[in-house]
């Protein structure tokens, strides 16, 4: 997983396109009315990456460093340079629609600086317009063009053949490109399959989209790329299923499959609307959406914009005409005007107001431009049957702190509790978490009772009862709300960014400056803060006392009666990305001790089982006594607890052990006789454990007296060369397991020295799948703790050991007292078994 | 660049009468179907489908066109020539390469094909280079069983070039082919880079190649050829400034191509009052050894220092920074332990911390703590390791922050607390507006120089003011910022004032009253008074020091002296 990008659409116009039997291709509809040239787009193309807190100087490289660039093109493209649409209009609607967008062109990421100013362009407007309109030229008037475009010749390329029907229509014209979802018509005349087919889907489309295509097999490719929004797809596309009633009374629910199977009914008699002579006039449509993303960034941003806009807006659209031949009644209307407009020389600012207030269509691509264009959601009423919305969504927390050479996303929340740990077998953790609002609740219901006109009662129910200090789990617990039903609504409210799932806020948690706060947004909150919590010490103040050395969030808070505004301050803070919780992680570190105590056992064991062997052997003809035999040696194996294993195994894990006392860089001491084994199995054992090199304990509290020994040249180091050697030993040293084996059978040869030298101490990475001599450390390590509880305890904790579990999550998940659980950690930790650390 | 990303190359002639042709491809049979025995089975996409994309309306030639079907991007150079030599007085063609469609960095290629295209066209203006090739051709209707064969065999320039660069780009990503005597296509795959960063002036860069051992100078950039030796990770962008005797920003905008090309990363100022902390990416070190041995190769001093318990990073020996300075960076370690280890075989062995060592120690790091504290507690532990390296090795593998101080005025807090301070203030307390931190308006401007003019009325009028000692009088004033404020509220304006306006206001002012007080006094008001501006909690303590040229101690002793009595400036640690 990588750094999340900044969101930026990078939208700068969506034409709407349709290709009819009466008019053949036509531009429908693009929206913003002026958009500056394709050529302007392309020379703008500065990713966002490090926000607007460049100084002068840097704003001066940026622009400067195209001289660098080897790739930056002499030539100039006068021809693509002169192809200015209404140029002085795109200053304006830059301006206007995209304040955001700096004019920073970055070292030819196109390749070309292409640099073509307004001043250009209006020069060169004249010439390019001189087969336009007449009496104007350019700007507001300039009928002709769009984008730069002779809107004839864009209409060609926007229509794609019936081969594309349902599949991302990609084009790109140098820097800038289109991207659409092209939807035709069906042979029979329909545009959407009559009801009782149903079943037949798939061979449906099959039929649909054969055409010349040799490769068209790939068209039901189940890949989430080439299922575009078509029927069958709708299920994928939506990602909550809600419960039924839900839907309507959150007036901006996605496309819902309630919503058009109620409105199927009505559907099916779309012929008579659509088809009136069975021959539909309109054939296909194609809504384009006109990005210029950055090329590092072009896919990324090309599939977002598809997958979640264009794809899920043609599904929409494509509904809506299927009903009652939404598009095309829109389209005609649109056309109409814009001809006797142009005819009367009118505007296109003018004409695109008008159009907008009578065409649903067009105020539907207005609406998704604004909304989209701005990273915002866009919300659509098609009809009072059916509302929709789109976004492209945003990560809303990330792990990773960006460094000064990586795009920065400053005020995103930092945190690794919505990361999730794959091979986790928990139920999923999002019931343990709480749910922050951000926006208050009573706004949030406001809006949601603006956005519908149905009942938002029981919504607005379950957003009150929402309180960031609770988990999911225990407030559909205290109202007695269905926990499927409050997770719906949850995963809702994140969805369309009302919300953030976060370990529930408490007072015994720490909680830090976030090191990717947005400094620059201080002053504005300082006062939003100051407004919200007028009689509580100021923002600053609160950073400050989060400042120093990490405290639990109630020390903070002065008396028991500040509690509620201080956690309300908390969450005020997580919500704006101000401050995130400190987490707890540790893993189990194995001292020497342990190791060489379980290896005592199992040599014990290897010894004793040897005996049993030899014995077993004697009395191999008294059946009863051999049956005695057996019991005791399911009883010695189930005193150490462990199921029995091979011999064999036992003793690899052995050599496994050594391994790591010897690491392959001890040359000289492959030869000794005391370890002749050493190298078996050894990439195992390294992938695994931490071959420190000497016998420090990592702990500085615990077992203070080892501190000393780090210092001292160990003796087994003082030869170590250079780690050249290392390769070298691996191959002569692979076979001699079986030797060994031999030799640890037999009682007689010497048993290795056991003494701590032979050890280094080591963490185990994940307790969940510790190799059996690591099960046999930790469970020594169990058996050692004087308090029952841990003792108890323990294979528990184990569990959130690993590194990645945060110690903080225990109580929910296990639902313990979080004053037990920190009890048994701080029992654990004082005793030197664990190697924590804490982050976000 | 993906290795043999380029799945295929071809040219395709626009006829007037007999429309798009593919007349050469490699391989055979990619984009049409072909009867060559070495042919693809199956065209990769479907040739007229996309027609219209290869050959477009003029509108669309001599553009860079891609387009995507079936999974393949196509990368096309539509050219469009018009001559009255040619039939319809039009040649069209175009040389286009298909990629996979998920090739991230495909403006590489696009770029190729850009420049493909023009040279096409030169060719062909100069000397007919294509449409020599297709005499007869387009006679015979079984052109593609037979020309088609013909042409591609029987030595088609096209089609050799096609095969060239296809081979070429992929094997190699880049060729040289000769065409005659006067042109020779030279072409090269280059890769995208991200946009390179701001770069402040206390941003440490680090050179993670070693640019000294180039043979050929790296650029004619003077700025860039000056720097260069004093790039060490240690000093900031500003100090290396001032080694070099460059300008701040043309040095700034030197290390900004040096980063553009990954050839520096950036650190932060090390000081031992820092603080540093893991990220969650600490857990990555703890699980990969491979790392921590990394880890402890780079940070081990390199020579055994008897009875010295830490070797400071800062203090580094003479031999150290040279080696610093010939670029000894992460990647360039070996080589600077190969330069070391054949003087001090022994000793360096010694030297080498445990890996267990390291965690401990990269694990206590933690907020609130300064490095200085952290070396006090850990001192035993420290031993042989150089604790700048130490510091920086988790910066740059990311599982080690710095955490910034920024100081932060809380103006509402001073505002209460000048009530104590001078009777005047008091007076004008009262009515000062309690939002005053507001959002802007655009009134601000004007008042502010109305509130300057009071508030230099309001300096004579408070230097009888009993306190003798004039510099803490001056800082008395400086550190006010709800003077403007207060005027402009008793000036009737209703307006609330941006903040940031008030801290220039009140710069402006410090600096008047500093000249007003005394000249002895001169540098250290106009420093404090420009310290105002750095407290509205975007300018770390770093960038602070940088510019002001003064210590850190020093900076937060003003700082604090700013909110004398009021405690209006917090320190923020982020």
């Amino acid at each position: 997983m990588a750094l999340p990008l900044p969101p930026a659409s990078n939208l700068h116009s969506i034409l709407l396109v349709t290709k009819s039997r009466s008019l053949g291709p036509r531009l429908v509809f693009h929206y913003p009315p002026l958009s500056p040239s394709a050529a302007a787009l392309a020379a703008n193309k500065a990713p966002a990456w490090f926000g607007n807190d460049t100084s002068t100087g840097s704003i001066a490289s940026h622009s400067d460093s195209s001289d660098w660039d080897s790739s930056t093109e002499t030539e100039d493209d006068i021809e693509a340079g002169s192809r200015t649409s209404g140029g002085r209009g795109s200053g304006r609607t830059t301006a206007s629609h995209r304040e955001k967008d700096r004019h920073r062109p970055s070292p030819g990421v196109w390749g070309r600086q292409e640099s073509v100013d307004e001043e250009d362009a209006d020069g060169e407007d004249g010439e390019g317009k001189a087969a336009g309109a007449g009496k104007e030229k350019g700007g507001d008037y300039d009928w002709h063009t769009v984008l730069g475009f002779q809107v004839d010749a864009l209409e060609k390329m926007l229509c794609p053949s019936k081969a594309f029907n349902k599949r991302r229509f990609e084009l790109g014209v140098e820097g800038i490109v289109f991207v659409g979802a092209p939807r035709f018509v069906r042979d029979d005349g329909y545009w959407k399959k009559p009801r009782r087919r149903k079943e037949k889907v798939a061979k449906e489309n099959l039929e649909g989209s054969v055409i010349k295509l040799k490769v068209t097999d790939s068209d039901e490719d189940p890949s989430p790329q080439t299922v575009s929004g078509s029927a069958s797809g709708r299920a994928s596309a939506e990602p909550f299923e809600y419960p039924v009633g839900f839907e309507p009374g959150y007036g901006h629910g996605l496309m819902s499959g309630a919503a058009s199977e109620a409105q199927s009914e009505a559907g099916s008699d779309t012929r008579s609307n659509s088809t009136t002579d069975n021959a539909p006039d309109m054939t296909m449509f194609n809504i384009v959406f006109v990005l210029n993303p950055p090329a590092l960034e072009y896919q990324l941003r090309v599939k977002e914009m598809y997958d979640n806009v264009a794809r899920k807006f043609a599904k929409a659209l494509k509904y809506e005409q299927a009903r009652h031949n939404y598009i095309w009644k829109e389209s005609k209307r649109v056309i109409d005007i814009k001809q006797r407009a142009k005819e009367n020389g009118e505007p296109l600012s003018v004409t695109w107001h008008q159009l907008i207030n009578t065409s649903l269509l067009a105020k539907s691509v207005a609406i998704m431009f604004d909304a989209i264009s701005n990273d915002k959601i866009a919300h659509l009423h098609f009809d009072k049957h059916f509302s929709t919305s789109f976004q492209i969504p945003q990560a809303d927390s990330t792990p990773y702190l960006p460094n000064a050479l990586e795009p920065q996303m400053p005020g995103l929340w930092l945190t690794t509790s919505n990361v999730v740990i794959e091979e986790d077998d928990y139920a999923p953790m999002t019931q343990h978490a709480a749910l922050l609002l951000l926006e208050d609740a009573e706004t949030l219901v406001k809006e949601l009772e603006g956005d519908s006109k149905g009942t938002t009662t029981g919504l607005a129910f379950y957003v009150r009862t929402i309180t960031p200090t609770k988990s999911l789990q225990k407030i559909s617990i205290k109202h007695n709300i269905l926990a499927h039903d409050m997770m719906n609504i949850a995963g809702h409210l994140v969805y369309w960014r009302r919300a953030r799932f976060i370990p529930p806020l408490h007072p015994r948690d720490t909680y830090i400056v976030s090191p990717n706060a947005d400094m620059s947004a201080l002053q504005a909150a300082i006062s939003a803060y100051a407004a919200r919590f007028p009689t509580l010490p100021s923002l600053p103040k609160i950073l400050s006392m989060l400042s120093g050395t990490p405290r639990p969030w109630r020390t903070m808070i002065p008396t028991n009666e500040h509690r509620e505004a201080y956690m309300e301050i908390l969450a005020w803070l997580m919500r704006g990305g101000w401050v995130t919780q400190l987490r707890t992680f540790a893993w189990v570190r194995v001292t020497v001790e342990i190791k060489a105590q379980v290896a005592a056992d199992m040599e014990r064991e290897a010894r004793e089982k040897k005996i049993e062997e030899e014995r077993r052997r004697e009395m191999e003809d008294n059946e009863s006594l051999s049956e005695r035999l057996f019991e005791g040696d399911k009883r010695t194996s189930w005193m150490i607890n462990r199921p029995s294993t091979p011999m064999r195994r036992r003793q690899d894990e052995d050599h496994t052990e050594s391994n790591i006392m010897l690491s392959p860089r001890q040359g000289p001491y492959r030869g000794s006789p005391a370890r002749p084994s050493s190298d078996a199995g050894s990439t195992s054992s390294n992938r695994t454990t931490i071959a420190a090199s000497s016998n420090h304990p990592p702990s500085p509290s615990a077992q203070q007296a080892k501190q000393t020994q780090p210092h001292r040249p160990s003796p087994l180091h003082l030869k170590t060369t250079s780690p050249s050697q290392a390769p070298t030993m691996a191959a002569p040293f692979s076979p001699p397991t079986n030797p060994l084996n031999t030799n640890l059978l037999s009682p007689s040869l010497p048993s290795p020295p056991l003494s701590l030298q032979n050890f280094t101490p080591s963490l185990v990475l994940s307790p969940q799948k510790a190799k059996e001599k690591e099960a046999r450390w930790l469970e020594k390590i169990g058996q050692s703790f004087a308090e029952e509880d841990l003792r108890e305890l323990w294979p528990m904790l184990l569990r959130h050991l690993d590194g990645r579990h945060a110690i903080e999550d225990i109580a929910p998940r296990e639902g313990l007292k979080r004053k037990r659980v920190w009890n048994l950690f701080h029992g654990v930790r004082d005793g030197g078994w664990l190697v924590s650390v804490r982050h976000w | 660049m993906p290795p043999r990303a380029i799945k295929a190359i071809f040219f395709t002639r626009f006829h007037h009468e007999k429309g798009s042709r593919v007349l050469h491809q490699v391989p055979e049979g990619s984009i049409t179907p072909s009867t060559s025995p070495a042919a693809l089975s199956q065209p990769l996409f479907a040739f007229d489908s996309i027609t219209t994309y290869l050959i477009p309306t003029q509108q669309f030639c001599d553009r860079l066109l891609t387009f995507c079907v079936n999974h393949y991007r196509i990368i096309g150079y539509p050219v469009c020539i018009r001559e009255g030599k040619y039939s319809r007085n039009e040649f069209i063609f175009n040389f286009a390469i298909v990629v996979e469609e998920g090739v991230a960095d495909w403006v590489a290629y696009g770029e190729v094909v850009r420049k493909l295209g023009r040279l096409l066209r030169g060719l062909e203006e100069q000397a007919g280079f294509l449409s020599r090739e297709e005499v007869g051709v387009w006679e015979d209707e079984g052109w593609q069983r037979e020309g088609g064969r013909l042409l591609s065999g029987g030595g088609s320039k096209v089609y050799a070039l096609c095969e060239m660069i296809l081979e070429d780009l992929n094997n190699y990503a880049e060729c040289m082919i000769p065409i005659d005597e006067s042109n020779t296509i030279n072409l090269k795959l280059f890769p995208t880079h991200s946009p390179p960063p701001p770069i402040h002036a206390h941003h440490v860069p680090l050179l993670t190649i070693s640019l000294h051992s180039l043979t050929s100078p790296l650029s004619s950039d003077l700025t860039l050829t000056r720097i260069i030796p004093f790039i060490n990770g240690i000093h900031s962008v500003s100090h290396i400034a001032q080694l070099a005797d460059t300008d701040l920003s043309l040095t700034r905008k030197a290390i900004q191509h040096l980063v553009y090309y990954n050839c520096v990363v950036l650190l932060d100022i090390f000081s031992f009052g820092a603080v540093y902390a893991p990220t969650a990416e600490i857990g990555g070190y703890i699980t990969d050894q491979a790392v921590q041995e990394e880890c402890a190769r780079y940070v081990r001093v390199p020579r055994m220092r008897f009875g010295s318990g830490v070797r400071m990073g800062s203090e580094s020996t003479p031999s150290q920074s040279r080696d610093r300075g010939r670029g000894s960076s992460l990647s360039s370690e070996p080589s600077d332990t190969a330069i070391n280890e054949p003087a001090y075989p022994s000793s360096n062995a010694d030297a080498t911390p445990t890996l267990e060592t390291l965690i401990t120690l990269y694990t206590s790091l933690r907020q609130g703590v300064t490095l200085r504290t952290f070396v006090l507690e850990n001192l035993s532990l420290l031993h042989g390791i150089d604790i700048r390296r130490f510091v920086t090795f988790g910066v740059i593998k990311g599982f080690l922050y710095r955490v910034h101080k920024y100081p932060v005025s809380t103006s509402t807090g001073s505002r209460e607390a000048h009530g104590v301070n001078g009777k005047a203030a008091a007076g004008l307390l009262v009515a000062a507006p309690l939002g005053s931190t507001g959002t802007g308006t655009s009134q601000a401007s004007t008042v502010t120089l109305q509130g300057q003019n009071q508030a230099e009325n309001r300096t004579e009028s408070a230097n009888p003011n009993p306190n003798p000692n004039p510099r803490s009088q001056q800082r008395l004033n400086n550190h006010r910022p709800s003077i403007a404020s207060t005027n402009l509220h008793l000036a009737g304006i209703a307006g609330l004032e941006k903040q940031a306006d008030m801290a220039h206001a009140e710069a402006n002012t410090a600096a008047r009253l500093g000249s007003i007080i005394s000249s002895r006094d001169d540098r250290e008001a106009d420093l404090s008074a420009g310290l105002v501006k750095f407290l509205d909690g975007m300018h770390c303590f770093d960038e602070i020091c940088t510019e002001t040229g003064v210590g850190e101690g020093e900076v937060e002793r003003r700082i604090k002296g700013v909110g004398v009595g009021a405690g209006d400036v917090v320190v923020v640690f982020r």
